[in-house]
């Protein structure tokens, strides 16, 4: 082997990609050539200002990443449910229907009705009614089906929604259960911001600080975090809610919450704290949050100085 | 649950079986696609649209390739799609407005080098500004197998498969990339 090939077959060697008699011979050669070893040392001195040189994946990244990816699938989940396609049906082949359809589909229409109309007795019950004011139609109903029969009629299958109204205490199961719904509802933050606001006066119930819990850490509006963190202030000594401030103040992308997350932290004086602060000190950029954690390890006398 | 049968349960609708595939994948996707694009705001597009494509396409996956090598392939052609469009897009400006004022990209990956690690801090501005041009100098092809082999450790048969291409061609964007960094910084190594 050469110098030329053995340079060549440097960069192979160092990522690992020759075969073994390939590394054999090249092994063999740069026993015997001193350019070709400094050669190697270089490309791995070279590794290492590359690997030096890695863009860092900055704090919160990951996490925001996490939060939009999960409000992006709830919508495509909404988008791709059978009623959307029912919908994307009714959208295609009956409210605008391709060009080639729309005489087929007059002429359908007018057969349906001539036919349907030497059906239906003189006496009908349903002609008897035409004209007599019927019950308010429900507020919003989607169809789900259409099925025209052999005699004229369609069956049309559809949901009704309508609006109801509840009152009572919080302590009524029926308008806590409507609550923790509301506190989740992906399509608005407000309904979320303003039931979370009524349920922070019920944290002693477990399942409202799990519902606390989750807003803090996987809601994408950093107005309902902020809200939930405030819910939160009376349980800031309690493991599992301290356990879940830690990894929002490391890894949450907004600087308020953050900032609020060493607030109710430090609150309590726990030692545990030190050490989440010292290792946020190590990854924060925000130059307030920075400081704010700082004055905290002060405060504690624990060393900002050991990271 | 073994990655297979994660797949078959994703693909029937098991939205925690999903989420586990993503939390598998989404981390070095997410690295992949900032040392590529060397920009937090990219990185995230390019992490959504990929998940995204592959919660659209799951379906569909008929485990001819490794879920891997499938995954691997739609984040490097999204990566080439922005790497392309910013060839165009010469006149970008690196300055992005922050809540702490305006801040320019490459300013700011050193100085979250810097703090975080000594050996960063150590990495003079000159090396990394020649780094990063180099980089920017190499076609799309040869930045893409460059970054998946030295940074992600890919094998180039993998990387190969992810952009549609034959290890022999890898190899070759691998060979070229590296005698153009190898110049570039002969002087520091």
């Amino acid at each position: 082997m050469n110098c030329d090939t053995a340079r060549q077959q440097l960069v192979l060697f160092l990522y690992a990609e020759l075969s073994f008699e390939e590394e054999e011979l090249l092994e063999q050669h740069l026993d015997a050539c001193a350019g070709c070893r400094a050669e190697r040392a270089r490309l791995d001195k070279m590794g290492a200002l590359l690997d030096a040189a890695e863009p860092e994946v900055p704090a919160g990244l990951l996490a925001r990443c996490r939060r939009d990816l999960a409000s992006a699938l709830v919508q495509e989940r909404r988008r791709q449910s059978p009623a959307a396609l029912l919908r994307g049906f009714w959208s295609k082949w009956v409210v605008s229907p391709p060009l080639w359809m729309r005489p087929v589909g007059a002429v359908a229409m007018l057969a349906i009705g001539f036919f349907g109309a030497r059906f239906v007795p003189a006496h009908s019950p349903a002609l008897a009614q035409m004209g007599v004011p019927q019950d308010p139609p429900p507020v919003i109903s989607k169809v789900r089906l259409v099925n025209p029969d052999s005699t004229g009629q369609v069956r049309v299958q559809y949901d009704e929604v309508r609006q109801r109204e509840l009152r009572g205490h919080l302590d009524d199961d029926r308008i806590r259960r409507l609550l923790l719904a509301a506190a989740a509802d992906p399509a608005d933050p407000g309904l979320r911001v303003d039931s979370i606001d009524i349920l922070k006066n019920q944290t002693s119930d477990n399942e409202v600080r799990r519902a606390l819990l989750n807003a803090l850490r996987a809601d994408t509006n950093s107005g309902v975090r902020l809200k939930a963190l405030d819910a939160l202030r009376p349980y800031a000594s309690d493991p599992e809610t301290r356990q879940v401030l830690a990894q929002v103040l490391l890894t949450d992308d907004n600087p308020g919450v953050r900032t609020q997350a060493i607030d109710l932290l430090v609150q309590s004086k726990e030692p545990d704290v030190v050490g989440v602060l010292q290792q946020l000190l190590r990854q924060e950029d925000n130059s307030y949050v920075r400081s704010r954690s700082q004055k905290a390890l002060n405060d504690m006398k624990a060393s900002v100085g050991t990271f | 649950m073994d990655e297979a049968a994660l797949i078959r349960a994703a693909q029937a609708g098991d939205q925690d079986a999903f989420e586990r595939l993503v939390r598998d994948y989404d981390q070095s996707v997410l690295r992949l696609a900032m040392n590529l694009l060397r920009s937090p705001e990219d990185a995230h597009d390019v992490y959504q649209e990929a998940f995204l494509r592959v919660f659209r396409n799951l379906p569909n996956f008929r485990f001819d390739c490794n879920f891997n090598t499938w995954l691997y392939r739609i984040v490097t052609n999204l990566c080439l799609d922005h790497l392309r469009k910013k060839k165009v897009r010469k006149t970008e400006s690196a300055v992005v407005e922050t809540e702490d004022g305006p801040l320019d990209r490459l300013d700011a990956v050193a100085e979250e080098r810097a703090s975080s690690d000594p050996q960063r801090a150590l990495l003079s501005t000159e090396i990394r500004g020649r780094i990063q041009e180099v980089l920017a100098g190499m076609t799309a092809r040869e930045r893409m197998v460059f970054e998946m082999r030295h940074f992600h450790g890919m094998r180039l048969r993998a990387i190969g498969e992810s952009l549609g291409t034959t290890e022999e061609a890898a190899k070759n964007c691998l060979f070229r990339a590296t005698q153009k960094m190898r110049s570039a910084l002969g002087e520091f190594v």
